[in-house]
């Protein structure tokens, strides 16, 4: 993508062109809460914007990251790939630990990181404890609580990760029910 | 930047911001006195001008009584601006004081106004300090749209940043008014917005990009006139700390919908030492210097001398 259509991308995330994946991600998210809701700003000016001017300013923030975070990730990897005459591989390396078939917790784990989560941000976020998510995404099902409480929190990790939490967590829920049978 | 400057003192002009935001009672002539308080101490010369004209009070909040000649006397009776300052407690800084009974906003004919601008940039003083009235009267957007500062100060409450919408709006407008008559495109801006239902106009930002659609000449000229607005941001009277993501919000939010560029330079959260220091009738920042409230008075004069944001940690 041309420089200059990603400056204004990073404009309408209200970031500087040098700003990393992780500010991309946070300014999205700010901006996404901001404008999907109930802040008292919006508000306070109900009646200057309606419904639809925000709903466009959304589209713009979720457009914007969409593309930021696509060219942000097509970034050349650092690879060694000048010392050897091989040819590259179809697909960039990073791309390959999202062909997955369930959501286990190495994947969740490997999203977040992908992402440019960090663990004691999700855990503030989520007033969850840190030890616990650790424990989601290294499958200590013995470390993890009930299946009824585990359901709703990994959901709500889900749900940061932007990924489907029903699904997310019908496939946690399955492996972990079948790891604790055995 | 202005700071940076090297050229001597004498061959600078003041550099002058001035404090708005549409509502009463946010702190904007507490906080007025603070900065220029903390200015003072840091050796820079400053000069406050209370341009509250209908209620002039910035005198009680650094310990003087009111002073004997007014803004009054430069409208009627021509005398020169200088000569109204008079000296405070605080060393380094001085006050013109607005007037309460003798003159209303109103009366003050368009050249007296300008009279007034010109020999504001040339007080004796690096900075100063000009604390607007509440509303959104001509003369305090035409005060503040000179100034070298935009600052609007608010309080974390839904009155509070309606009125400042309101007041930013209504400034960019005078702005953009100002702006088109000056190279003769009044009437037809004028002809446009009258009209702006049948060109599908709805608001202010649509309006400007119809004309630089319309007139490419002008967009470049709109472009360059509104290069130097830029809005500067003070939250007051904070009292939890997601009140402090809502200055990031209100930048977002005047950005997206106003197109005008912003910066958040800082919080003041609630603080008992204020009502006590303005009973007591004393300069806030020589006796509760290291008062919550006084360390981020300090944190904010930083922020607003190095053009530097308040950093927000919040979210992710």
């Amino acid at each position: 993508m041309p420089q200059e259509d990603l400056k204004k991308y990073f404009d309408i995330l209200e970031l500087s062109p040098s700003a990393t994946l992780r500010d991309v991600y946070n300014a999205y998210v700010r901006l996404k809460n901001l404008f999907s809701g109930d802040s008292i700003v919006l508000e306070a000016l109900a009646e200057e914007f309606p419904e639809k001017r925000r709903k466009k300013v959304l589209r713009q923030v979720e457009d914007a990251y969409a593309k930021l975070q696509a060219a942000l990730k097509n970034e050349p990897p650092k690879t060694s790939s000048m010392m050897t005459d091989e040819p590259p591989a179809e697909k960039p390396p990073s791309e390959k630990a999202v062909e997955f078939t369930s959501f286990s917790g190495p994947v969740l784990r490997e999203i977040r990181e992908r992402l440019g989560i960090r663990l004691d941000d999700l855990s503030k976020q989520l007033k969850l404890r840190v030890e616990l998510l650790k424990n989601i995404e290294a499958e200590k099902f013995d470390a993890l609580p009930e299946a009824t409480y585990l359901k709703g929190q990994v959901k709500s990790l889900a749900g940061c990760l932007f990924l489907n939490p029903d699904r997310v967590a019908a496939d946690y829920l399955k492996r972990f029910r079948e790891k604790k049978q055995k | 930047m202005p700071e940076e400057k090297t050229t001597p003192i004498e061959a600078q002009e003041g550099e002058i911001w001035a404090f708005g935001g549409g509502k009463g009672g946010t702190g904007k002539t507490f906080i007025t006195s603070c900065l220029g308080t903390c200015l003072a101490k840091r050796g820079r010369r400053v000069v406050l001008v209370d341009m509250d004209i209908g209620g002039a009070n910035l005198h009680s909040f650094i310990g003087i009584s009111r002073p004997q000649k007014s803004l009054t006397d430069f409208f009627e009776s021509g005398v020169s601006l200088s000569d109204l300052a008079v000296r405070t407690e605080v060393e380094n800084m001085a006050l013109i004081t607005g007037d309460i009974y003798s003159i209303t906003s109103d009366t003050i004919k368009f050249t007296q106004k300008m009279k007034l601008f010109r020999q504001l940039v040339k007080l004796n003083a690096q900075n100063i300090l000009v604390d607007l009235g509440a509303g959104s009267h001509l003369n305090t957007l035409d005060t503040f749209l000179i100034a070298d500062r935009m600052i609007v100060v608010l309080v974390p409450e839904i009155i509070a940043i309606e009125n400042m919408y309101h007041f930013v709006k209504n400034a960019l407008f005078r702005k953009v008014k100002k702006s088109l008559k000056e190279y003769g495109f009044r009437e037809i801006a004028q002809h446009i917005w009258d009209g702006r239902q049948s060109y599908g106009i709805k608001n202010l930002k649509e309006f400007m990009d119809y004309l630089k659609e319309s007139f490419p000449y002008l967009g470049t000229i709109l472009d360059e006139e509104l290069a130097g607005f830029k809005i500067t941001l003070i939250l007051n009277m904070v009292r939890a700390e997601q009140d402090i993501l809502l200055g990031a919000s209100i930048k977002s939010v005047l950005m997206k919908y106003l197109g005008v560029p912003v910066r958040f330079s800082g919080f003041i959260a609630y603080d008992d030492a204020v009502w006590k220091s303005v009973r007591e009738r004393k300069p806030f920042m020589l006796n509760y210097l290291s008062s919550s409230c006084g360390k981020a008075i300090e944190v904010l004069a930083d922020n607003l001398i190095q053009g530097k944001e308040v950093e927000i940690t919040g979210g992710f």
